[in-house]
């Protein structure tokens, strides 16, 4: 551990976010009234479809779009009216957005030089990032010498050499090849792990909410539909929006109906025991759906459509009373020329929605 | 469409050679009636081989004409337009494109517009507004009824004057209202990526030092091209300085060069001389276009670097 990661480290502030809305025009609104604590020092991953409001979200808590009504506090401090540079955050773009004329060196050290530090200071700081990120023997390349890769960590690199109580990510990986995202992520992780940075991650994917977060904030609309640890994401989703947006292939949901006793499909089998009666919306994982095994649970009959083998396992698409349900099996498992299935569905592994609002609703078939 | 076939190489080398025999013919015309002296032009007319009387003719625009003085008209003309032009359509861009501005699409458009009105089309109108330039004040206190009431009140109606015409500034200032160089600008920061404006503002870099310390260096071949382009037509404009400018220690060297034909008829023109004349103003442009080529062509590509 050096200068730098202790700098960072005690630089690391909370963000607390108030009532914060955001409406271009009273018709388009796009953050309705949120509110939401980030930990000092906690990697939280935005997640959320396109056009849910989460670009919007991380750039006004860097201060380059304006809020429409809120607060947001880094730290103690109220800063929604301040200007980016006295909010203490810095941001990595997606596209990286280095300024093309200056060497690596210079991109790293502008935010200090325009903030008027001595070129003494500037000079080790930027050092000692450089030295962290590898980037030692770069400093004197163009961003256009560049690789891929080796921009992203100059992009990072001109983001932590300010020491930011905040370390905003907008998609930084989204233009990486898929070899060089994982490598990234790994990197992100570990760098996070050694600066410990309070750090907003906006994204689309999943695997990277999954990888690195501490906590995932899953956005919809503008809405928070969810916001926990990725475990607790997955294993209790809080809608149905959270349960097919995360896992690949997603949730299975399917429409049931409760007589009373018990939950049945459209086509009338039984899936599960309850004393429930109305509409509700059934979820499971593909990986929890027992194929021809023995599991806690009720049986039911399906037609197989199509089968993906994709090496560490196959995942197979059953007709269900009229929905697909996909299952995820064992690599090689024995059914390859048979239509029907039957499947069973722990009862333990299943989670309940209500049809309207799709929220979850816990504890519908005792402690899970 | 690449073909290989040999008539067809041979008519495309056919059109090529007549093309070029079209733009060299006269050229090689006005060097050799440059290097001939008048008395071998009154007796053979059309020269059709070089002399040796270049340096001659040439030291005589420089002591019987004002080619010389109308040179310097020309340079401070064609340099402060490309200049103005320069700064000017860097700015409009810079807001255009960088600054949420409501009406950004109307002005842009109106700003393209004025690449549909060259000077030579609104030549009147140009030249009463230099003629004085407070005129549409005055107009629009005589629409308004304005001047009335002041009529009214002080006696007299409100009657600015102030005529440019003559002056440097009456040859450069209608010159100036030309959108293209806003489009080139415009045009080349688009391919900018989209994200350095905010970056900069996370780095703490305000709108003005964003410009200066990032967009007016990567800029840099734009604004050679588009300097050399504006200079090459200041240099060349002749209406605008023809009408604008009316004693020859004001008017431009391509003004001057016409005015070298003898109002007279029947007197056969010197035109040795005033060849001569024509090569040596078209040096300055010549040699612009030499040192400058490489940022021309690259300016003009709007490549991202």
């Amino acid at each position: 551990m050096n200068a730098i990661d202790t700098a960072i480290r005690a630089a690391a502030a909370s963000i607390t976010v108030k009532d914060l809305t955001k409406a271009y025009d009273p018709q388009t609104v796009v953050i309705p009234p949120m509110d939401v604590e980030l930990k000092a020092g906690e990697f939280t991953v935005v997640l959320g479809p396109s056009g849910c409001g989460k670009s919007t979200l991380l750039q006004m808590i860097a201060g380059l779009e304006r809020v429409s009504s809120g607060k947001i506090l880094i730290g103690t401090r109220e800063v929604q009216d301040l200007e980016p540079k006295h909010r203490g955050c810095a941001m990595v773009f997606q596209n990286y957005a280095l300024y093309p004329h200056m060497t690596v060196f210079e991109n790293m050290a502008y935010s200090l030089k325009v903030s008027g530090a001595p070129k003494a200071e500037r000079a080790e700081r930027v050092a000692a990032v450089a030295r962290m990120l590898g980037l030692a023997d770069y400093l004197h390349r163009k961003p256009g010498q560049l690789s891929g890769g080796q921009r992203q960590r100059v992009a990072i690199g001109r983001a932590i050499v300010r020491e930011p109580a905040v370390l905003l990510f907008d998609e930084p990986l989204s233009n990486l090849d898929a070899q060089l995202r994982h490598d990234m992520r790994v990197e992100l992780a570990d760098l996070h792990r050694r600066i410990g940075a309070t750090t907003v991650f906006v994204t689309h994917d999943q695997v990277e909410a999954m990888t690195l977060a501490d906590r995932i904030l899953i956005l919809n609309k503008g809405r928070i539909e969810q916001f926990d640890t990725p475990k607790a994401i997955y294993h209790n989703p809080a809608s149905v929006f959270v349960a097919k947006f995360i896992g690949a292939p997603p949730m299975n949901i399917l429409a049931v109906t409760g007589d009373g006793a018990a939950l049945r499909l459209a086509d009338g089998q039984v899936v599960a025991n309850a004393p429930l009666t109305g509409a509700y919306q059934l979820g499971i994982r593909p990986e929890d759906i027992v194929v021809d095994g023995k599991a806690n649970g009720h049986v039911v009959r399906a037609a197989l459509r199509f089968r993906e083998d994709l090496g560490s396992h196959s995942v197979l698409a059953a007709d269900l009373g009229g929905s697909t349900v996909r299952i995820a099996t064992p690599f090689g498992a024995d059914i390859a020329d048979r239509l029907e299935l039957d499947l069973n569905f722990p009862t333990s592994r299943l989670h309940l929605f209500d049809a309207a609002t799709g929220r979850a609703i816990p504890g519908a078939f005792g402690a899970q | 469409m690449i073909e290989n076939a040999r008539s067809l190489n041979i008519a495309a080398s056919v059109i090529l050679l007549a093309g070029m025999l079209y733009i060299l013919g006269p050229l090689y015309l006005t060097l050799a009636t440059a290097s001939q002296s008048y008395e071998f032009l009154l007796r053979n007319g059309l020269a059709w081989y070089p002399g040796d009387q270049f340096f001659n003719n040439a030291a005589r625009i420089f002591t019987e004409t004002r080619i010389p003085i109308q040179m310097l008209n020309s340079l401070a003309v064609a340099f402060s337009l490309a200049i103005a032009t320069c700064i000017l359509s860097f700015l409009s861009a810079y807001a255009i494109v960088y600054f949420r501005i409501r009406w950004a699409g109307v002005a842009f458009a109106l700003i393209l517009a004025t690449i549909m009105l060259p000077v030579d089309i609104r030549v009147i109108t140009t030249y009463q507004v230099a003629s004085n330039v407070f005129s549409p004040v005055n107009a629009l206190l005589d629409v308004t009824g304005l001047n009335g009431l002041i009529a009214k009140a002080f006696g007299a109606p409100v009657q600015l004057e102030l005529s440019v015409l003559n002056t440097h500034f009456g040859l450069i200032a209608p010159l100036v209202a030309h959108g293209t160089g806003t489009f080139l600008f415009r045009q080349f920061f688009l391919t900018l990526p989209k994200d350095l404006f905010k970056a900069a503002r996370m780095d703490g870099a305000g709108p003005v030092r964003f410009m200066f310390d990032i967009l007016l260096p990567l800029s840099r071949t734009s604004f050679a091209a588009l300097f050399v382009l504006t200079f090459l037509s200041g240099w060349t404009q002749y209406l605008w300085p023809l009408v604008a400018s009316s004693t020859p220690d004001m008017q431009t060297a391509v003004v001057g060069l016409a005015r070298l034909l003898p109002d007279s008829d029947g007197e056969v023109p010197d035109f040795p001389m005033i060849m001569a004349g024509a090569v040596i103003v078209s040096l300055v442009p010549l040699l612009m276009i030499a040192l400058l080529q490489r940022y021309l062509v690259q300016g003009l590509v709007l490549s991202e670097k």
